[in-house]
């Protein structure tokens, strides 16, 4: 969510008197078409075995970005470097940059990183609570102050979910379909005001009326936050994306507009993916 | 090795469409052709019979363009196949239909043939036919050149379609007793300028098929393109 690029303790104080350079887990200004995201010659490994080489790229505030490929490509291993999540499995190690809005992600506080870099997962994982307690509960243990109910509110209208709970909040979400489900996870995750959104395949359990409503909820949310999502979808990527990357074998093989990635790409090995002709 | 598609299947199927209709329509170009230059009456009545048979390859064609859309969402070579495949079908149909239009001005042609000496039409034809079978090349062997090249070929046609005309309405003035004939020729001579026209665009297509670039319209584009420079 968009912070005031205001002085804070998260900011790190320069001796030469400039700008104070932003921490990454500090507030930052977000500005459509700012880069938000960039990674530079990133390598990962699951113990011996490369998951990722050589990634570089940029990923733009306030867009939808979708990665595609064959499963074991990276995609998803890219999406967890982006929240430091893989660094919770032993035996995995990393060479190179990540940063967010200009800041190593890897000098930041992982827990303070995970507040600003929100997940949601292929699965739908409410906590075994209300409705009201799945989104309240987050921002309470992060200290929020202010009125929770109006907070409770406004993520599930983010969510695009007030209008189907709005009566029911103190039910237990367990009680949700799976659609509703997968969207209180994105309320939930809004409810710490994260500037980034990763969602590792949100739909590949759902149906097509509730995968239809989590697409309009994705396009929603980028007016306010950058969203990045591994899908093995392509239809949905073209739908909901404005920038589309494309691994294989643990490589970014081609990153560009959703629609000229589509129509015309400028790999071959891309083109055959799409398309279906892999081989 | 590239995998087994069943949309592989579907685009086979459309290819093979598009060439049955590609010989259709250049029969009946041929066809329309010698029973003009003949003042053939049974050709042209053939002619026109004959249409109903690409009016129909038209539908199945469109019927299958539809179907790959719905059922395979096929995007960038696939998708630029049936693009091109759906507007290259509709100019084949609007050639049939010129032919057609050419065989129903035959027979009032036939009661002046020495009208039809003035103008230029075997010429025409021939760069028309001419165009046409590097078309239908430049399909089967996705040659980007060779569809330029009939792009380019139209001027041909259109010179001698202006000369034609120019001709024609001196011709008239001076032989008003073969205004009617005269009158049928301008409509046989825009027949033939509009045939060309339809296989400049098949060559358009041909090139938005192989190289994802649109080169219709170019002075629109670069007006686009000028207004989104600096200034």
């Amino acid at each position: 969510m968009e912070q005031p690029n205001t002085a804070s303790p998260t900011e790190v104080a320069r001796k030469d008197g400039q700008a104070p350079a932003p921490r990454p887990d500090g507030p930052s200004p977000c500005h459509a078409d700012k880069v938000k995201i960039e990674v530079h010659d990133l390598h990962f490994w699951y113990g011996e075995k490369p998951a990722l080489k050589g990634i570089s790229m940029q990923i733009r505030a306030r867009r939808v970005t979708a990665f595609i490929g064959p499963s074991g490509c990276g995609k998803s291993t890219l999406l967890r470097c982006f929240n430091r999540m893989n660094e919770l499995i032993p035996g995995t190690r990393h060479e190179g940059q990540v940063l967010l809005d200009g800041a190593d992600i890897h000098e930041a506080d992982p827990v303070v990183l995970r507040r600003r870099v929100g997940m949601v997962f292929q699965k739908p994982n409410p906590f075994p609570k209300s409705i009201y307690q799945n989104i309240a509960w987050g921002a309470r243990i992060n200290g929020y102050r202010g009125n929770m109910d109006e907070l409770v509110e406004h993520c599930l209208r983010q969510a695009a979910l007030w209008d189907e709970v709005k009566d029911r909040l103190n039910d237990n979400a367990y009680g949700l379909s799976g659609g509703q489900q997968q969207r209180l996870c994105i309320a939930r995750a809004l409810a710490v005001e994260p500037d980034v959104l990763l969602m590792d395949e949100p739909a590949s359990a759902l149906d097509p009326i509730a995968t239809s409503k989590l697409e309009e909820t994705i396009l929603q949310l980028k007016e306010h936050y950058t969203v990045v999502v591994v899908t093995h979808n392509m239809q949905q990527a073209a739908r909901i994306s404005d920038e589309t990357a494309f691994f294989y074998l643990g490589e970014l093989i081609e990153m560009d507009e959703t629609e000229a990635l589509f129509t015309h790409p400028a790999r071959q090995r891309t083109e055959d993916y799409i398309t279906g002709r892999f081989g | 090795m590239p995998t087994y598609r069943h949309l592989d299947e579907e685009l086979s199927t459309l290819r093979e469409q598009l060439d049955r209709m590609m010989q259709l329509v250049e029969a009946q170009l041929a066809e329309v052709v010698n029973a003009l230059l003949a003042c053939s009456r049974t050709g042209a009545e053939a002619v026109v019979q004959q249409d109903r048979e690409i009016d129909a390859l038209e539908l199945a064609i469109d019927r299958q363009c539809e179907r790959i859309l719905a059922l395979q969402q096929p995007v960038a070579v696939d998708l630029r196949m049936l693009i091109a495949a759906s507007k290259i079908n509709k100019d084949l149909e609007r050639i049939g239909d010129e032919c057609k239009n050419i065989a129903r001005a035959i027979p009032h042609l036939c009661a002046a043939p020495e009208v039809l000496r003035v103008t230029r039409f075997e010429q025409m034809a021939d760069v028309a036919r001419s165009m046409f079978r590097k078309v239908q090349d430049a399909l089967h062997r996705r040659d980007r050149l060779l569809a330029r090249q009939v792009i380019a070929e139209d001027q041909q046609v259109d010179r001698l379609y202006l000369q034609d005309f120019n001709d024609l309405v001196a011709y008239g003035a001076a032989h008003p007793e073969h205004m009617e004939a005269v009158a049928h020729l301008f409509s046989v001579a825009k027949a033939l300028e509009r045939i060309a026209d339809h296989i400049k665009n098949i060559g358009e297509d041909i090139v938005f098929l192989i190289d994802a670039v649109d080169i219709r319209h170019r002075e629109l584009q670069q007006e686009a393109d000028g207004s989104d420079a600096p200034a």
